[in-house]
């Protein structure tokens, strides 16, 4: 049942390709375009809803300022004694409004983005779990990119975009408003506003470098502390902790600074909206009040402005003003995510070498095992060519560095050659047969790792049988034929213990023998295996070679990676590794 | 709470000056904003009221227009130095936590550091303190700036325009603000936390997907381990759009605060100006003070969404920063005990928490300066207990261990290392080069002795050809095989100069040429250390001086 999520994944990840490799923001948006701009819509209307919600203050304000000087209010609506509580009701009325639409507004873009970062995610676990570590980021990177960094692109789907769309409609509309009441208060919200868009832009080109800056290193300061915190035995072994402590809080204190620096930028740049922002409202106000006092005599119509007017563009000013610095705190938002889309784009555009195929369970490959290679290089290293029949047994030999472990990765689908090819079961290895392939083989490295998960599904390949009880029969076998069973017995929890990425405390030697019986249980055609038998005493070695030996006997083809002399001479066959 | 307190003073030790300092902006730029703007509406309607009664030239224009400006550029002044004094005193705090838990940690007993090495204790350790700077920054500052202003205003409203006013005022927005903060607060803590927890597993799971890829791969289960990592993802956007809908409500009701306090003034304005006992100027105040308090509430959104993820967080963080110092250690180095065996071990028993069988049942041995003991077992059979024993890694349940005449438990840590040197069976190596890796053993050494020792064990050659002491190593060492990670872990130690060294299964991995040419080099460059090591190849057993089979 959860295969088939993924499967719609990779499609949808398909379609996300170009835009990721692309880096840019808005054809990473596209998907979600549309339920954004009705978001974004909603916004506007709330707030087109101000000005109305402001001239009914204005109005119950106005009216006590005539009312208290005459005190017989002539009885229409507009101005007997019930008109300052009509307009306090539509005061109210109006503001619940305006919080109502904002709020469905901000529902519908927080649903668009959490579903458009939902999809990035799904593709680039999809990536990560596909492509090659060698080539890209490391682990740690990896899944702070997948994790919350990605949520870094939903700030500036759900604030960035309504807030452009606020900026486009309300300045405008408020300056009109004002400009039908006042051509010095418009006058003066020309003259401040235009000039923040210009402000913005210095200084978000600035901010930009500085936060896409700071995100790599954010990155890598977490690697470098998770890096450490993994070594801390080592390190107090050489008694280095304090000396590695110190780097990082070298390491930690510089990013403190640099972020500072980003920081210092950023608020300047909103210090700088707020100010024009601020001196544009107390021209609007001083003049205002110039105005209705009498001492003023131009800029409005008709001479000077009523005292309505007056409180009205006093209330007005500050929304002139607000969607423009909403936007200018946004576009940090918009750098953030920049940043974020520039990582995804290296991460697609760079030299990672994805394994052949799914890596998906799939049905076995016809035909004989046979393995043949042909003028197999692989970075600088070299292969004579080479023929495994099906069924022989073969031990591949050659110093460390000579690419053994290359070669069965290889053979395996698991990584790409530079040049040559390799022939497995009579046809070319590639993306298209390499599931069928392995479903045929089964690989035993030397440098086990774990995902995080238990034992007992690890060494069934996951599929569990019926209880515990059932798959430790089952198993039983194949963890004997490796020496692991021991292995096993001394873990707290047996067959559930879960291992985590480092093996629990397993040894190196029992980590990969608890690989080696998986190999073994899943009773391959062809069984890769990268010295099997490093780290055991004679004895467990021995045992081992038996349980490799026993597999080869029902016909399985046996390759094995060793440098373990008494191994190599139980094969057929020796191949040497001639590397480099 | 309290640990988020707990973590808040600790934080406010550190930096306390620049947090007031913060602190009192914060309250500074709240109070000039509502002021400002109460002061404008006054000054408009007591303008127009003036014009009205044709007394404008009498009417002071230049105190409050003066004032105006003068708030209005002070506020945004006031605003900076605020934004930057408070982020730059948490990032200080931050860092120092940060420094202080690493620290801490490499104090710690070896198993805990063992458990440490899984993705996801180091995660959550990462991800805890980076979300504790919400403590002091989207909570406490922001609650407390927001609350003194409220309480500001309403005494001021209360002054000018009647204490009706002022109590409407002050009185809606501290008992709603703090209502919506304590409920929303509380409804988001159990998603928040889940929310969290799930990202915890994506991450553990994105990092094991990553690190055992081909495996899986190679047994056909990607696309199933890809699904599960996924469904991490698909339980946590579950809990945020929960946390979202409260954080959305919160906002509604603060909205709706803003308007009550603004309507409830404006109409006991009114009435008060229909009864002649206040002027419509300053009638005027109590809705504008009211509209522009909205700015004091709208950190409580924020802070409804993220109490839950800072709470869990400071609970995780705030036991490690509790007093309490690395533990101790003896203070003065030991002599030596002239003529003791190196290292000597007495009736050791060593069991495994919770196993049945001792591990160790009452191992007694001794090894003399520059002698070489091999110690055969089978696989499990307790050579690697014995190492980590005779290293201090681990405590014997019975028996002793000495070096060099003293019990290990009298020696100060920094001498011990200095005397005894362990290679496990699986070193770690870091990212950065191959000479900054041997400098952590011998920070003074220059790069002539550095290449000795690579020289010594035979790993010169390989790292030559690819650059060097300056060749890059990726995270925890990738870019060398197998067998080059262990021989530069030997030479790491060997840096080191010790009296006695451990070494676990030192040639795994190497073929016989390179593991006989290594031992001898290893020899040779220590003539009067012991070394004891964890055999089980034959090469390694022949080049011992004695065999003491487990």
């Amino acid at each position: 049942m959860s295969v088939i999520p993924a499967v719609e994944t990779s499609r949808e990840m398909a379609c996300d390709h170009g835009a990721l490799a692309r880096g840019t923001l808005d054809a990473l948006a596209e998907p979600a375009r549309r339920p954004l701009r009705r978001a974004a819509a909603l916004g506007v209307a709330a707030g087109l809803l101000w000005p109305a919600q402001a001239a009914a203050l204005a109005w119950a304000l106005a009216w006590a300022l005539s009312g208290a000087l005459s005190d017989a209010p002539t009885g229409s609506l507009w101005n007997g004694a019930a008109a300052p509580w009509i307009a306090l009701c539509a005061f109210a009325a109006l503001g619940l409004a305006r919080a109502g639409l904002a709020s469905a507004g901000q529902a519908r873009a927080f649903r668009a983005a959490e579903g458009l970062v939902g999809s990035l995610r799904a593709g680039l676990v999809e990536r990560a779990g596909r492509g090659s570590a060698n080539g890209s980021a490391g682990p740690g990177a990896l899944a702070a990119l997948a994790g919350e960094k990605l949520d870094l692109l939903a700030p500036w789907l759900t604030r960035y975009g309504p807030a452009r769309a606020r900026a486009m409609v309300l300045p405008p509309a408020i300056l009109a408003l004002a400009l039908s009441q006042s051509w010095a208060v418009a006058l003066v919200l020309l003259v401040a506003g235009p000039l923040i868009p210009v402000f913005m832009a210095l200084v978000g080109i600035a901010a930009r470098e500085a936060s896409r800056r700071q995100m790599v290193e954010v990155g890598a300061l977490n690697d470098l502390l998770v890096d450490r915190l993994s070594a801390l035995p080592d390190l107090r072994l050489l008694d280095a902790q304090d000396r590695a402590g110190a780097d990082f809080a070298r390491a930690a204190e510089a990013l403190r600074a640099r972020t500072m620096a980003v920081l210092a930028v950023a608020f300047l740049s909103s210090t700088v909206l707020e100010l024009f922002a601020a001196i544009g409202v107390a021209m609007v106000a001083v003049w205002c009040g110039f105005s209705v006092l009498g001492v003023i005599g131009w800029g409005g119509w008709s001479g000077g402005v009523t005292p309505f007017a007056a409180i009205w563009l006093l209330l007005l000013a500050p929304e002139f003003f607000q969607p423009l610095r909403d936007l200018a705190a946004a576009w940090h938002d918009r750098a953030a995510a920049e940043a974020v889309a520039a990582e995804l784009a290296a991460l697609e555009n760079g030299t990672s070498r994805p394994l052949l195929g799914a890596g998906a369970a799939a049905a076995p490959l016809d035909g004989p095992a046979a393995i043949r290679w042909r003028g197999l290089r692989r970075g600088s290293i070299r292969w004579p060519d080479g023929d495994i029949a099906p069924g022989e047994r073969v031990a591949l030999v050659g110093p460390s560095g000579s690419g053994k472990t290359t070669l069965l990765r290889l053979v395996a689908g698991l990584d790409r050659p530079d040049a040559g090819a390799i022939e497995v079961a009579g046809r070319a290895l590639d993306d298209a047969c390499a599931d069928a392939w392995r479903a045929r083989l089964a690989f035993a490295p030397q440098t086990p790792a774990f995902a995080d998960e238990s034992l007992r599904r690890i060494l069934t390949d996951g599929r569990l049988g019926t209880n515990a009880e059932a798959d430790a029969a089952a198993l039983a076998p194949a963890l004997a034929a490796a020496g692991a069973a021991g292995v096993v017995a001394t873990l707290p929890r047996g067959l559930l213990a879960r291992l985590g990425e480092s093996g629990a405390g397993l040894s190196g030697g029992e980590a990969r023998r608890i690989l080696l019986a998986r190999a073994l249980h899943a009773r391959p055609d062809v069984l890769l295996a990268d010295e099997p038998t490093a780290d055991l005493d004679a004895a467990t070695a021995a045992t081992v070679a038996e349980g490799l030996l026993a597999l080869a006997a029902t016909g399985a083809t046996l390759i094995v990676a060793t440098h373990d002399a008494a191994l190599a001479a139980r094969m057929d066959r020796v191949i040497a590794a001639a590397g480099r | 709470m309290r640990a988020i307190l707990a973590v808040f003073r600790a934080i406010l030790r550190a930096e306390r000056a620049a947090f007031l300092r913060g602190a009192a902006l914060a309250v500074c730029v709240a109070a000039m904003g509502a002021a400002l703007l109460g002061l404008s509406g006054w000054f408009i309607v007591a303008a127009g009221a003036a014009g009205l009664a044709g007394a404008g030239a009498m009417f002071d224009v230049f105190r409050p227009s003066a004032a105006v400006r003068f708030l209005a550029l002070g506020r945004a002044a006031a605003r900076y130095g605020e934004r930057l004094l408070t982020h730059d005193a948490t990032l200080r705090a931050l860092t120092a936590l940060r420094v202080r838990l690493l620290a801490r940690l490499a104090a710690a007993p070896f198993a805990k550091l063992e458990r440490l090495r899984g993705a996801q204790a180091l995660n959550r350790l990462t991800a805890d303190v980076d979300a504790l700077d919400g403590a002091p920054l989207r909570l406490i500052l922001p609650v407390a700036a927001g609350a003194a202003t409220q309480v500001a205003a309403g005494l001021a409203l209360g002054w000018l325009a009647g204490p009706a006013i002022g109590l409407w005022v002050a009185g809606l927005h501290l008992a709603g603000g703090g209502a919506a903060l304590l409920i929303g607060a509380q409804a988001a803590r159990a998603p928040a936390r889940r929310a969290e927890r799930a990202l915890q597993a994506l991450r553990a799971r994105v990092v094991g997907l990553v690190r055992a890829r081909e495996q899986l791969a190679a047994a056909g289960r990607l696309p199933a381990q890809i699904a599960h990592a996924l469904d991490a993802d698909r339980r946590r956007r579950t809990d945020r759009a929960r946390l979202d809908r409260i954080e959305r409500r919160a906002g509604l009701a603060l909205d709706a605060l803003t308007l009550a306090a603004a309507c409830g003034a404006l109409a006991l304005g009114l009435a008060a100006v229909a009864s002649g006992t206040l002027d419509p100027a300053r009638a005027a105040l109590g809705p504008f003070v009211a509209l522009a308090l909205a700015e004091t509430l709208a950190p409580l959104r924020r802070a409804v969404a993220d109490y839950g993820r800072i709470a869990d967080a400071a609970g995780r963080v705030a036991p490690e920063l509790g007093g309490g110092t690395a533990p101790a250690s003896p203070a003065a180095a030991p002599g030596r005990v002239a003529g003791a065996a190196a290292l000597a071990l007495d009736r050791v028993r060593f069991s495994r928490p919770g196993a049945a069988a001792p591990v160790l049942a009452g191992l007694s041995l001794r090894l003399a300066p520059g002698e070489t003991l091999a110690l055969t077992a089978p696989s499990g059979g307790g050579k690697s207990t014995v190492l980590a024993l005779c290293a201090g890694m681990l405590a014997p349940d019975a028996g002793a261990v000495r070096l060099f005449g003293r019990d290990l438990a009298a020696w100060p840590e920094p001498s011990l290392r200095a005397t005894v040197a362990m290679v496990p069976q699986r070193p770690a190596l870091m990212r950065g080069t191959v000479r900054e890796a041997l400098r952590l053993a011998a920070p003074r050494a220059d790069d002539a002795t550095l290449r000795d020792a690579l020289e010594t064990v035979a790993l010169w050659p390989a790292v030559a050809l690819r650059g060097g002491l300056d060749l890059a190593l990726g995270d925890r060492g990738a870019g060398l095989s197998g067998g080059e990670h262990r021989r530069l872990a030997l030479a790491r130690a060997l840096l080191r100069r010790p009296a006695a060294m451990l070494l676990d299964e030192p040639t795994e991995g190497l073929e016989a040429a390179t593991a006989a040419k290594v031992l001898a080099g290893l020899r040779a460059a220590l003539p009067d250390a012991a070394f004891m090591i964890a055999a089980h190849r034959q090469a390694e057993v022949a080049w011992a001086d004695r065999i003491l089979p487990l």
